[in-house]
C-alpha cells in the first residue's frame, strides 16, 4: 500500500541536514572554479613566455697554435747603417702622415668690397 | 775714451740697420725696441691679421649700421657718420689685406722645399701688393664724399682680383714646398739604399733582386708624385683674375697635391719593405 507524503512528512525532514548538504555542493563548486581559474591564468603565463631554444653548443676542439712565422735573419739585420736608415725612414713616415697640407688657417679672408649707398 | 767713440759709432749704426730680408713696408715703428722687432715671425705675423680681421668685421658691422641709418632718414648727421664710418672700415679692409699678406709672406720664408728664385718671385710679387694696399689706405684720409669712397673701394675690389691669384698661387707654392721637402727627402734615402744594397751585392752573402725591385717601385712613385704636383702647378698657373670662382681652381690644385702626397705614403711603405727584406735571410 502507497504511503501518502503529505506536507507535514516535508516538514518533518531535519533542517540542519540540507544546509549541510548545499555547504558541501557550494563548497565543492567553488574549489572547482578556483582551481579552473588557476588553471587558466597558469595556462595564459605559459603561453606569454617565450620559446626557450636549447642552443646547441659546438662540440669543443682544441685550439690550433698559431705558431709566429720567424723568418730567420740576414746579416744585415743588425748593421748599424740599415738600423739608422729603419730610424729615418719611420721618422720621415710619422712626418708624411701628419703633414697640413690644407692650410686652412691660411684661407683667404672674407671680405665685402661692393659698397653703394643706394636702397 | 776718444778711442773707442769711432768703434762705439759703428756698433750704433750696425744696430739700426734695416732687418736683412723683409722690406720696409712691414717694418714696425722705430718705438718698438729692436728685440721685438726681430722676433716678427709668422706667428707673430698670422696673430696680427686675426686682430686686424676682428677690427675689421666690427667696423663692418657699424659700417652697415650707419648706411641703413642714413639711407632711412637721409639727414646731414647721418651721412657725415656713413661716411667716416665707410672710411674706416675701407681702412680696416685694406689693413687685413696687407697683414695677411704679410703672414703668408712669413709662412713662405718658414715653408722648407721652395727654391730661392720661386721665393724671391713671390716676395717681390707680394711686397708690391702690400705697398698697393698701404697707399690704398692713406688714400682714404683724402676722401671727402661718399662718392668717393665708393670709387676707392672699387679701385679696391679691381685689384683684389689679381691679388687673389697671387694668393693661391703662394698658398700652392707653400703647399707644393712641404712636398718638395718630402720627395728631397726620400730621395735622399733611396739613394742611401741603393749604396748599401750595391755594397751588399758585392760581398755575395745576401740575395738584392727583391730589394732593388722595392726600390725601384718606390722611385717609380716619386716620379708619380712630382707628376701631380706639376699639374697642381698648373692648374694654379692658368688662373685668370676675370675667373669668376678662383677658389674652385685652387681647390682643384689642392686635390692635385693630395694625390702626390698619397704616392709620397706609398714609396715610403716600399722603402720598409726594403729594410725588412735586407734583414731578412734569403
Amino acid at each position: 500500500m502507497p504511503t501518502e507524503i503529505t506536507n507535514q512528512d516535508f516538514e518533518n525532514i531535519p533542517v540542519g541536514q540540507g544546509k549541510k548538504t548545499t555547504f558541501v555542493f557550494a563548497g565543492i563548486f567553488g574549489s572547482l572554479l578556483v582551481l579552473l581559474l588557476a588553471a587558466a591564468i597558469f595556462l595564459s603565463f605559459q603561453q606569454g613566455q617565450p620559446i626557450k631554444k636549447i642552443e646547441t653548443k659546438p662540440t669543443p676542439t682544441p685550439t690550433p697554435e698559431f705558431k709566429e712565422e720567424i723568418i730567420p735573419p740576414s746579416p744585415y739585420a743588425t748593421d748599424a747603417a740599415i738600423l739608422k736608415l729603419e730610424n729615418e725612414i719611420k721618422s720621415l713616415d710619422q712626418q708624411i702622415i701628419s703633414a697640413d697640407l690644407k692650410e686652412a688657417s691660411l684661407n683667404p679672408p672674407v671680405l665685402e668690397m661692393k659698397i653703394k649707398f643706394e636702397k | 775714451m776718444k778711442k773707442l767713440l769711432p768703434f762705439l759709432l759703428i756698433l750704433l749704426s750696425l744696430s739700426i740697420r734695416p732687418l736683412r730680408g723683409i722690406p720696409s713696408e712691414y717694418h714696425y715703428p722705430l718705438s718698438i725696441p729692436l728685440a721685438r722687432a726681430q722676433e716678427f715671425n709668422f706667428n707673430r705675423a698670422y696673430s696680427d691679421y686675426l686682430f686686424n680681421y676682428n677690427q675689421y668685421r666690427q667696423s663692418y658691422n657699424e659700417y652697415i649700421a650707419a648706411k641703413e641709418a642714413y639711407l632711412s632718414y637721409q639727414t646731414l648727421a647721418s651721412k657725415n657718420l656713413a661716411l667716416e664710418k665707410t672710411s674706416k672700415m675701407l681702412k680696416d679692409e685694406d689693413g687685413v689685406i696687407r697683414t695677411y699678406l704679410t703672414a703668408l709672406r712669413m709662412k713662405l720664408a718658414e715653408t722648407t722645399g721652395i727654391s730661392n728664385d720661386e721665393q724671391n718671385i713671390l716676395y717681390l710679387k707680394l711686397d708690391s701688393e702690400v705697398g698697393w694696399y698701404g697707399k690704398h689706405q692713406a688714400s682714404l684720409s683724402s676722401a671727402a664724399t661718399l662718392e668717393d669712397l665708393v670709387d676707392s673701394a672699387k679701385k679696391m675690389a679691381d685689384k683684389y682680383q689679381t691679388t687673389e691669384i697671387l694668393i693661391y698661387q703662394a698658398l700652392g707654392t707653400i703647399l707644393s714646398g712641404k712636398e718638395i721637402n718630402f720627395r728631397d727627402q726620400l730621395n735622399n734615402k733611396i739613394q742611401q739604399f741603393k749604396e748599401k744594397i750595391g755594397e751588399i751585392r758585392q760581398r755575395g752573402d745576401k740575395e738584392t733582386a727583391l730589394a732593388e725591385r722595392w726600390l725601384l717601385e718606390a722611385e717609380n712613385r716619386l716620379t708619380r708624385s712630382q707628376e701631380k704636383q706639376f699639374a697642381a702647378q698648373q692648374i694654379l698657373a692658368k688662373m685668370k683674375s676675370s675667373d669668376s670662382n678662383k677658389n674652385q681652381s685652387y681647390n682643384k690644385a689642392q686635390f692635385a697635391i693630395e694625390e702626390s702626397h698619397q704616392y709620397l705614403k706609398e714609396a715610403n711603405s716600399y722603402l720598409k719593405e726594403v729594410i725588412r727584406e735586407i734583414k731578412s735571410a734569403n
